[in-house]
């Protein structure tokens, strides 16, 4: 009997004592399509190596506006994750609200943050008045999918570099038969393709706090976008369609984020798929957008053992086999050295349709988010302004410049 | 009537008495009271507060900017477009889906058998969520390997060619990408939408039938009423005044408030070129996606002056034009 009693006396002391070194973390990511499976196969290492740390999902963000919003939302109805995954483009509005955390003091503590493969170039993407507030989790640059016995039967055995070409193509696919030559990412998030157009000619599209939208580089973007939908007779598919089409092996060429191709290759039907660097206009880009998203660390808890709890998390998702998991499973790089150096050295070999992205990362460049308060709203003013070249509303570039010009100017601070 | 009765003595005798019962009469409704103020009047003064304000969500403070708000509802291209979208919507859902749903309650009131299962089978559409609907709609009409484009093809190269002018320019260029046409976005969320709510009506008419009093029909015939037009003109139909007046209302009401369609097929921007673009979509994307709850607001108020004037017909048309009790 007494033997029982000290048992049970135990076994209850044995539960307090787990219940309490238990620290719970909340996590937030958006995109479930492309990362549910990453997560699920990062899981079982984190809780190997952290058995006291849980980690509790919430519900996936949307898109990364919708995240941003979620988190704005939070901020003020006092119900924050603890750590939460933003668009590269929407970092700047959560640091200057004083939403995200600075990670600072945390890599102050670690000794060997280096040695992790956080080398500068990546961190500077979420490097704000000099102080790291973000741990980029995936990188993207735009390439182009093509399916290539499409490509065969159009006549076309090499595959296109300029936009001149990629017509060229349409031009001689069509003339062979084929309706749907080509998917040009116009819609993607955060008017992230315009951006591509505007750094291949080496322009940013934010300058001084003002939208270079009036510049010289902007109306020649709006003339090549007018170009390849016109010449190619592109269908205006809502983006979801698009990708659906072509991994039906109904589309000829893609211009999309290198992040689907992990999706576009599990639903692949049977043709044989090829990416190819980002075409440019005349010329090879000059520049190109780093798409993707970073941790950062919104937690209001005043709690130690909660802050550690997600820096690890943080840590452990960006470096090491965590960050390996990113390449595995979706197409997107993981921005950390050790990672890709050490880790996927024969993942690349062996996956030459990632590699294409990996080659082109001498282009990254910053993916610009709009200032103020209006910058979600800008965003759609350009989103807005290009479906309507797709739509063939709009025929003349120039009008529509200055249309669009004029409303943007309008939502700016200082306008 | 009590008014005109003389008031009794014992009242004015016993001030205090009244007094005691109008307190209790006050506590009694305060719990009501206070909810309504709480949770329908204060977000209403609130909402028309911030109309007049720039307010954005996470910002600690705002700037009054008067009409500003309104000023621009009024004079931009996006919302001249979000007006025609909304009332093309109203406009073509109302009509047909009153329409649809009076004829199907009429032919379902002459069965004597498969009543209920014609009942069930209109009423289907609007038991199911809207919003999942919509993405079943979605895939049926995915442009090259939806249900809808793949029937069409199937008619390709027979007869029917020929006599449909829409199906041979389809088989020669093409069929419509549905979704992502300006000519066809907001006549694809129409026809979702009177396929959706005109089951409703059906039912409230069915209703309103089971109210037409019998002995009606037997005067009109006596009085030489001998088709089924007239019974329906001098009869059905006036009798159904009511029923209809607040059908049209209801649906009017609906029709305002169409978002789940337009949310699930065009997440972004509302439809090709913001055909589709309805109110309650743009109150969600001011106010909700770009935290906009300035501009927002004022969507909103304008919202509620438009079902708040449809009310007000309502009320005058049934005080005034179809009682016959």
């Amino acid at each position: 009997m007494k033997l029982t009693a000290t048992a049970t006396a135990l076994a209850l002391s044995a539960t307090a004592v787990f219940a309490e070194d238990t620290v719970t973390i909340e996590f937030a990511y958006p995109y479930s399509h492309l990362f549910d499976v990453t997560y699920e196969a990062m899981m079982p290492a984190f809780k190997a190596a952290h058995p006291d740390i849980e980690v509790k999902f919430r519900a996936t963000y949307e898109s990364y506006e919708d995240g941003t919003n979620t988190i704005l939302r939070e901020a003020v109805s006092g119900n924050l994750p603890d750590v939460t995954m933003q668009g590269l483009n929407r970092q700047q509005i959560l640091v200057d609200k004083g939403i995200a955390k600075s990670l600072e003091p945390f890599i102050a503590k670690e000794d060997a943050f280096e040695k992790e493969g956080y080398h500068q170039a990546m961190l500077s993407l979420s490097t704000f008045d000099g102080a790291v507030h973000g741990l980029p989790f995936s990188v993207s640059l735009p390439v182009g999918y093509y399916n290539m016995d499409i490509l065969e039967a159009g006549g076309i055995d090499t595959l296109p570099t300029t936009w001149d070409e990629v017509i060229g193509a349409c031009e001689s696919m069509k003339a062979n038969g084929i309706d749907n030559p080509v998917f040009w990412g116009w819609n993607i998030t955060g008017n992230w393709f315009v951006q591509a157009l505007m750094w291949s000619q080496d322009k940013a599209i934010v300058e001084n706090g003002q939208v270079t939208l009036d510049s010289p580089e902007a109306l020649a973007a709006l003339e090549q976008m007018q170009e390849i939908f016109t010449k190619c007779e592109m269908k205006n598919l809502e983006w979801k369609a698009a990708l659906a089409s072509f991994s039906a092996g109904e589309i000829g060429m893609m211009f999309w984020s290198t992040s689907a191709l992990g999706a576009v290759e599990r639903s692949q039907g049977d043709f044989e798929l090829v990416t190819g660097p980002f075409p440019g206009m005349g010329e090879t880009p000059r520049g190109l957008p780093a798409g993707g998203n970073a941790a950062m660390l919104t937690s209001t808890s005043d709690d130690p053992k909660v802050q550690e709890a997600a820096w690890a998390w943080l840590k452990f998702i960006t470096s090491g086999e965590g960050a390996a998991e990113v390449a595995k499973t979706t197409g997107y790089m993981p921005p950390n050295k050790a990672a890709n150096e050490v880790i996927l050295a024969d993942f690349y070999d062996q996956n030459p349709n990632k590699q294409t992205a990996v080659d082109q990362l001498p282009l990254l460049r910053d993916w610009q988010a709009y200032p103020g308060d209006n910058g979600l709203a800008i965003t759609q003013v350009i989103y807005d302004g290009i479906e309507r070249i797709v739509t063939g509303d709009a025929t003349d570039m120039k009008e529509l410049q200055q249309e669009m010009v004029e409303e943007v100017a309008d939502l700016l601070p200082n306008g | 009537m009590v008014a005109t009765h003389p008031a009794p003595p014992h009242v004015a005798a016993a001030p205090d008495h009244v007094a005691r019962r109008h307190r209790t009469a006050w506590v009694l409704t305060a719990p009501a009271l206070v909810l309504m103020i709480v949770i329908l009047l204060a977000p209403v003064v609130i909402a028309t507060a911030l109309s007049f304000s720039n307010y954005s969500l996470g910002n600690s403070g705002f700037d009054w900017v008067g009409a500003r708000n309104y000023e621009k509802l009024f004079t931009r291209s996006t919302y001249a477009k979000m007006f025609i979208a909304t009332l093309t919507y109203v406009a073509t859902v109302v009509p047909i889906s009153v329409g649809l749903g009076l004829g199907a309650a009429l032919l379902i009131n002459t069965l004597g058998r498969f009543r209920e299962v014609y009942k069930t089978i209109y009423f289907l559409p609007v038991m199911a969520t809207l919003l999942a609907m919509a993405i079943a709609w979605e895939f049926m009409l995915h442009p090259s390997i939806g249900m809808i484009n793949r029937t069409l093809e199937m008619g390709c190269g027979t007869v029917l060619e020929r006599l449909w002018p829409f199906l041979s320019t389809g088989c020669a260029d093409g069929f419509p990408v549905w979704l992502g046409d300006k000519r066809y976005a907001i006549w694809v969320i129409c026809f979702i939408g009177i396929w959706q709510g005109f089951g409703f009506n059906m039912v409230l008419y069915l209703a309103g039938l089971t109210a037409v009093h019998r002995e009606l029909y037997h005067a009109a015939e006596i009085d030489g009423a001998k088709s089924g037009w007239d019974r329906f003109r001098l009869v059905t139909w006036p009798a159904l005044g009511p029923t209809t007046v607040f059908v049209v209302t209801i649906s009017c009401i609906r029709a305002f408030q169409v978002f789940d369609t337009v949310e699930a097929f065009w997440p972004q921007g509302g439809g090709p070129n913001k055909s589709t673009y309805v109110m309650m979509f743009a109150i969600f994307e001011k106010g909700v996606q770009q935290n906009l709850i300035g501009i927002g607001s004022a969507i909103t108020v304008l919202f509620l002056i438009f079902v708040m004037f449809l009310t007000l017909i309502q009320r005058w048309l049934v005080e005034r034009k179809v009682h016959y009790g």
